[in-house]
């Protein structure tokens, strides 16, 4: 089922454009796919955005949302925005109260939840993404970084069906450009469908089921990422470069005469395809915590991955070797032959699962193990 | 290749005010002249306090900071004189983009210097030329995009022709094609003489450009050298915030898996390709020193004999894209041609006739991954 979808949409800014925004663009975002949209800047992925969550009201065509029509009244929209959250690049245009808490509050404030339902929503927002020690602290005294959490802190609280990101990590160092897409790994589980734009082509390479990609206000391709990556030259000229995972299989793949497919989209994957055959994978003990953690016995690394699970690891004093890409580090070193243990947040499981055993496909069987 | 030191900190420690901790503790490094030198770290570990140290705006509390081997005297005159040959562009361009239209801004720089009027007009053209803005000169900064106004307060160090230019997070924001292009500009003017120094937690684009890095972590210096180096560390890289290049790591992980010695690193795409299929049936390539006198029917000539076709140089670029010329590689060229030419594909890299030691150093640079590169150099 279409969640989200565009039929014929096209907007200008304003008249004088000669050509508009969006020029007959229809697409269709399904519920539970991880989206992304890719394009050079001004292709419209900001337009796009803004439509989505009614901002914007088309000059032609139109957005459904759950196969209705978006309605452009007042009430309508502020319910619609209960649903689907935008959180755009720079965060400065997001904070406006003085302190975190009250930014955070913000969201679930306008919903009339009763306050001891936005106090938890708070709580449990600002945990999610590491900030809670800067709960009363004044939002100007934050960095960047910490900001941009905030901001996305704050579109947590509405608890939306549908969150989408402005590229949510730049600006945002490995570490926490790595943290932020565990959260995102998180929410997808939950059953939050996320959408993120975004220019770092690797990264999302290696977590979208789908991608659309706009160039100069058109619609050039909707589908899975292969489809538009295989063609260098189409790439190029939409101004987006090929993920280097993608492109290097492709290349050695054909100067092999192999089939391209399996693709790739890790480090981890690709180094499993390449091995040498008959490579023997590590295990992973996958440990999943609800709120409790026990330490075990290892020689290998440990890792954890998801919020709960570094609270749970935190609480009971138990060291990690891996904080941050936790789950694609266990798998690096499965691909490698060696035993990890990865701590993972209940509601990850089989996520993470499905993950680790989709590198046999690849060639190496990295054995998940209780 | 001297070693000779351009830019040096001895021991220097730095407190924001009414801060207790040190936002650099103890820093000591070396930048020397003709590296290419990325400062790495995360967000918040020094980087953008060490850079104002460079340029002398802010001194440190204790230790010395030295530019050509003279530590730097913090006097207004001096300050001014070595801000001309030590030039930083800062992250966000808001922060130091001040002029009316896109050409003041431009001229600030250059007119600041003394300079008579003729030579700061064209020190401004042909800086907004290499970062494809001089036809926007007349526009307000604020009508621009994020990218070009990023574009624009480079264009404003680059007039001042500096010795050193100093880039804090030059890609950050940028697209993929305009931080290519970056990069391709970079290299462009630190081939003609500009020392180059960049920050970015990018490990990606450091690893494909940088000869050495200096890694901070919570305001301390935990690393200088070559690159693989560091990454070799895992626990040390980790422990900063930044993970292993993914090229870096695959390499790594691949030729211990096949009991073979990491070395010959590759840095590029099409080395990672030689590398990992070797002894494929290449093509060859034609480097073409374009004299900005060829048309759309010249390329269609190249492309109907199956060659591909890409550019290489900021007038290259200006000339394409002002004809409205297509091209296979518009950004990326090089890279992109080789990738093809070890795919059996013949291939044709148009370039700046500044930029051809550039093209022959990235294509002999493959002969470390395999046998050397068939090319050959001739005039459009």
């Amino acid at each position: 089922m279409s969640l989200l979808e565009f039929r014929n949409l096209t907007y200008s800014y304003n008249s004088r454009q000669k050509k508009p925004s969006l020029d007959n663009v229809s697409i269709k975002v399904e519920e539970g796919r991880r989206t992304a949209i890719i394009g050079a800047n001004g292709a419209g992925k900001s337009t796009t955005f803004y439509s989505f969550n009614g901002i914007f009201k088309p000059n032609a065509g139109e957005v459904l949302y759950r196969d209705r029509p978006l309605v452009y009244t007042k009430e309508a929209l502020r319910e619609l925005r209960n649903d689907i959250c935008v959180v755009v690049q720079n965060p400065d245009e997001q904070i406006f109260s003085s302190t975190v808490e009250s930014d955070v509050a913000f969201g679930p404030m306008n919903m009339d939840l009763p306050r001891e339902e936005v106090d938890r929503r708070i709580t449990n927002s600002l945990e999610m993404v590491g900030m809670s020690e800067y709960r009363m602290r004044p939002s100007t005294q934050l960095s960047y970084g910490q900001r941009k959490r905030v901001s996305l802190a704050g579109a947590l609280a509405v608890r939306p069906k549908v969150l989408i990101l402005d590229e949510p990590t730049a600006g945002l160092d490995p570490q926490m450009s790595r943290e932020v897409m565990e959260l995102v790994d998180e929410l997808c589980c939950s059953g939050t469908t996320v959408i993120i734009s975004t220019h770092d082509v690797d990264l999302i390479y290696s977590w979208a089921e789908d991608i659309i990609v706009l160039n100069h206000g058109d619609l050039i391709y909707s589908g899975e990422p292969e489809g538009f990556f295989s063609d260098a030259a189409k790439t190029a000229s939409a101004g987006v470069a090929r993920p280097h995972t993608f492109s290097v299989n492709s290349y050695v793949s054909k100067i092999r005469g192999k089939e391209e497919a399996p693709y790739p989209r890790t480090s981890s994957q690709f180094v499993a395809k390449m091995a040498p055959e008959g490579t023997v994978g590590g295990k992973i003990r996958l440990i999943p915590v609800q709120d409790k953690a026990e330490a075990v016995q290892t020689s290998g690394h440990v890792g954890v991955y998801g919020y709960a699970a570094k609270k749970a690891l935190k609480e009971a004093d138990i060291s990690a070797d891996y904080l941050f890409d936790a789950l694609e580090m266990c798998m690096q070193d499965a691909v490698k032959g060696l035993d990890s243990v990865l701590y993972c947040d209940a509601t990850m499981y089989d996520m993470a699962k499905e993950r680790i055993e989709a590198l046999a496909k690849f060639g190496v069987k990295a054995e998940v193990v209780q | 290749m001297t070693e000779q030191s351009l830019l040096e900190t001895r021991n220097i420690v730095y407190y924001y005010e009414g801060n207790k901790s040190p936002s650099l503790n103890d820093v000591s490094l070396v930048i020397k002249k003709g590296v290419k030198t990325a400062i790495l770290g995360g967000n918040g570990a020094g980087k953008s306090t060490l850079f104002y140290h460079l340029n002398g705006v802010v001194k440190p509390a204790s230790g010395v900071v030295l530019y050509r081997e003279t530590p730097l005297s913090y006097k207004k005159k001096a300050k001014r004189e070595l801000c001309s040959h030590v030039a930083v562009v800062l992250q966000n361009p808001d922060d130091q983009i001040f002029g009316q239209t896109v050409k003041d801004d431009a001229e600030y720089g250059p007119k600041n210097l003394g300079l008579p009027p003729e030579e700061v007009k064209e020190r401004a053209k042909r800086a907004l030329e290499q970062v494809g803005l001089w036809e926007k000169r007349d526009q307000v900064p604020l009508q621009l995009s994020y990218g070009q106004r990023k574009r624009l307060s480079l264009a404003g160090a680059i007039a001042m022709k500096p010795d050193v230019l100093i880039m804090d997070e030059p890609t950050a924001g940028l697209d993929p094609q305009m931080a290519l292009e970056l990069m391709e500009l970079a290299e462009q003017l630190h081939h003609n003489g500009m020392d180059i120094v960049m920050s970015t937690h990018d490990v990606d684009l450091a690893y494909m450009w940088a000869d050495e890095i200096h890694v901070l972590r919570k305001s301390e210096k935990i690393y200088s050298g070559p690159q693989e180096g560091f990454y070799a560390d895992r626990d040390l890289s980790y422990s900063a915030g930044l993970l292993a290049p993914a090229m870096f790591q695959i390499n790594t992980t691949l030729a211990a898996m096949r009991g073979e010695s990491p070395a010959p690193y590759p840095r590029t795409e099409p080395q990672l390709v030689a590398k990992m299929a070797p002894g494929s049936k290449r093509g060859k390539m034609e480097v073409i020193v374009s004299k900005g006198d060829f048309d759309q029917s010249y390329i269609d000539s190249l492309s109907a004999e199956g060659k591909i076709v890409g550019i290489y140089g900021t007038e290259t670029r200006k000339y394409i894209s002002a004809n409205n010329l297509m091209v296979d590689f518009f950004f990326g060229g090089i890279e992109s041609c080789l990738s093809q030419l070890l795919n059996g594909k013949d291939t044709v890299v148009v370039c700046d006739p500044d930029c051809v030691e550039i093209v022959e150093g990235k294509i002999k640079d493959m002969s470390a991954f395999g046998e050397p590169i068939d090319y050959t150099v001739t005039d459009s």
